[in-house]
């Protein structure tokens, strides 16, 4: 296996990883778990809300949603048909479980990649070490920092939140950070002419120009967040993944397809009116 | 607990097989192909079979990767010789290509295997050393559960227990998810799919470690339950009647019932059967005790050596256990290459 490269260079340090998360979870576990319950409050919250909203009122708030965002009555009615739909194949309950997992960790990427991309627009350094760092978030396979992550945040939708943020949280940095680095210069010194403080540019000119890459830049995160669903059914959250998982392991095509397809008809209600915010602001 | 598999891996799988198989028709003794199994008993048996196969009958091995689906389908095409651990009679593509003959079960490889619901033993009877106290003193059945909802807290629904089945999928899930009603727990306690296995292990390794209560589904032989002090929770003695409805997920009213006693066996092609008789033999009278096993299977999780030195190891350690299986002079031969 190994003969091809010299074995006085190899080397591994998969034995101290190992040791040390033992040892964080000998000795943080308990503490992190607590911190987690917290976390979980909010998720479980959310569920529970929008499990009190009647059926027909969540389809109303999305139709009002889409005809704000595109003010078209077709639009909004294939969109809300779309959801109808998932709820006549029996996974309503399954589609607000992923729904509320998407917008909490959504959020959270919002709370998070936002202000992320404004340092980095304006601090070059910032930037070139912190890019490394996205790129690790998108390639490294999602099992390899799940198991230990499960270890010490505990089975179901807490390490499904923290999975999700960390694979949909660069598109967000990266496009937000390339809409402001976009912007003209010269408008904002013009602003600074005008006597318009930092804060004042960045909130009332950057920003503002910068909000059609930035939508771009959110309706990527939810569209990888949704594409999460399955893996964070692998480590215990409920939702539409878990029957595309149950479905692919007993060989059920029909019940994988089915809730694959809600997946999909779920990312495009959100893609389609996220898209929409953003172009409609410009 | 058997590994779930997709159609398409096992069409890629037998279509990849296909092609291997007229690369080496040249050779006159192709080596036997064993499956390569992926969990650690299964992985632990291969090594040992494979060991026996080729220093004492001096017949080349290798080992082919694959779902445990998959590798079915092809130990019935004889495309694989040999799987080492086979849960037989659990799946439909076994049971298919077993009426067919295309396949047999040989031996009864680890008697008294079997599967139920566990607790860490500290969990009943508290751990002085590690300032544990005994949260659950009574609980010796499952029945008792109905009394320690609170003790196995679900964060995510409080008021209740929870519960960890094994991941959607699997056979298993279906039976304890109607265990759950069958016992009355299923107002009490969450039923909750633990998605896969790596995540499954890693939460009941994470709780053992931090001293918290668990109550899991499992089964034997596995490193777990040589690692760790665990205890079964009684259940009703199996029941043939009450099995059934347990098996069945849309039986309104399952009855309690142990779950079917496994049956562990080595899985050979028709092809191998003819050809091999003297492996054949062997591989029959293969009897692993199962607290050997397990603390072999521990051993080898704990300090992550590789299957085939694990399985050296138990042989120098555990002479006696293999060398009934065999005839003198081929014990012999393997014993001089450990």
């Amino acid at each position: 296996m190994s003969n091809g490269f010299p074995q006085a260079l190899q080397f591994s340090f998969a034995d101290q990883v190992n040791r040390m998360v033992d040892w964080l979870v000998l000795h943080y576990g308990d503490h992190l778990r607590s911190v987690s319950d917290q976390l979980l409050q909010v998720l479980v919250g959310l569920e529970n809300l929008l499990r009190l909203m009647p059926w027909w009122l969540l389809l109303a708030v999305v139709g009002a949603l889409a005809w704000h965002a595109c003010r078209s009555l077709l639009r909004s009615c294939v969109l809300v048909g779309l959801l109808a739909v998932i709820g006549m194949l029996g996974l309503w309950d399954k589609l607000l479980q992923t729904l509320a997992l998407v917008l909490v960790s959504t959020g959270l990427c919002v709370l998070v990649g936002i202000p992320l991309g404004v340092v980095l627009a304006a601090r070059p350094l910032a930037r070139r070490l912190v890019m490394p760092v996205l790129d690790v978030m998108q390639t490294l396979p999602a099992f390899v920092y799940l198991i230990p992550v499960l270890m010490l945040f505990g089975l179901g939708k807490v390490p499904a939140v923290f999975a999700t943020l960390i694979y949909a949280l660069p598109p967000l940095v990266r496009l937000t950070e390339l809409g402001l680095s976009q912007i003209d210069p010269s408008l904002l010194k013009a602003a600074q002419g005008l006597g318009a403080t930092r804060a004042q540019r960045l909130r009332r000119i950057a920003l503002p120009l910068a909000l059609p890459s930035i939508m771009a830049g959110l309706n990527q995160s939810v569209m990888m967040a949704l594409s999460m669903v399955v893996v964070a059914s692998m480590i215990g959250a409920r939702g539409l993944g878990e029957d595309v998982l149950a479905g692919i392991q007993t060989l059920n095509v029909g019940q994988g397809v089915e809730a694959g397809l809600a997946i999909v008809a779920l990312a495009m209600v959100i893609d389609r009116i996220s898209q929409a915010y953003g172009r409609g602001r410009r | 607990m058997k590994r779930g598999s997709s159609l398409l891996l096992g069409v890629l799988f037998a279509l990849g097989l296909a092609a291997a198989d007229s690369a080496s028709a040249a050779d006159q003794k192709p080596p036997i192909r064993f499956g390569a199994l992926t969990w650690e008993s299964g992985a632990f048996t291969t090594e040992l079979l494979r060991v026996i196969v080729e220093r004492g009958y001096g017949y080349a091995t290798e080992t082919l990767p694959g779902s445990t689906v998959s590798l079915e389908v092809a130990l019935a095409r004889n495309d694989l010789q040999v799987i080492a651990e086979e849960w037989a009679g659990r799946s439909p593509a076994w049971v298919k290509a077993e009426q067919a003959g295309q396949v047999f079960a040989l031996g009864d490889t680890v008697k008294h295997a079997e599967e139920g619901w566990w607790v860490p033993a500290y969990v009943i009877e508290g751990d002085a050393s590690r300032n544990l106290k005994a949260l659950a003193p009574e609980l010796r059945s499952v029945e008792d559960l109905k009394r320690y909802a609170a003790v196995f807290r679900d964060p995510e629904s409080p008021d209740k227990g929870r519960f960890l089945n094994s991941p959607s999928g699997w056979t298993s899930e279906t039976v304890n998810s109607q265990k759950l009603k069958a016992y009355g727990l299923d107002q009490l306690y969450t039923n909750f799919r633990t998605g896969s296995g790596a995540a499954m292990d890693a939460e009941i390794g994470s709780a053992i470690r931090r001293g918290q209560p668990v109550l899991f589904y499992y089964w034997n032989p596995t490193p777990l339950m040589g690692r760790y002090k665990l205890v079964r929770l009684q259940e009703p003695a199996f029941d043939a009647q009450a099995w059934a409805t347990l098996t069945d997920p849309a039986n309104p009213a399952p009855k309690g019932s142990s779950s079917l006693p496994a049956k562990l066996s080595v899985g050979v092609s028709k092809a191998f059967r003819e050809q091999y008789p003297d492996v054949t033999q062997v591989f029959e009278r293969v009897d692993l005790p199962i607290d050997t096993l397990n603390q072999a299977l521990a051993q080898m999780s704990e300090k992550r050596t590789p299957p085939r030195d694990a399985a050296l190891a138990f042989m120098r350690q555990h002479p006696h256990v293999w060398k009934a299986w065999l005839p003198e002079q081929v014990a012999t031969k393997v014993e001089g290459g450990l």
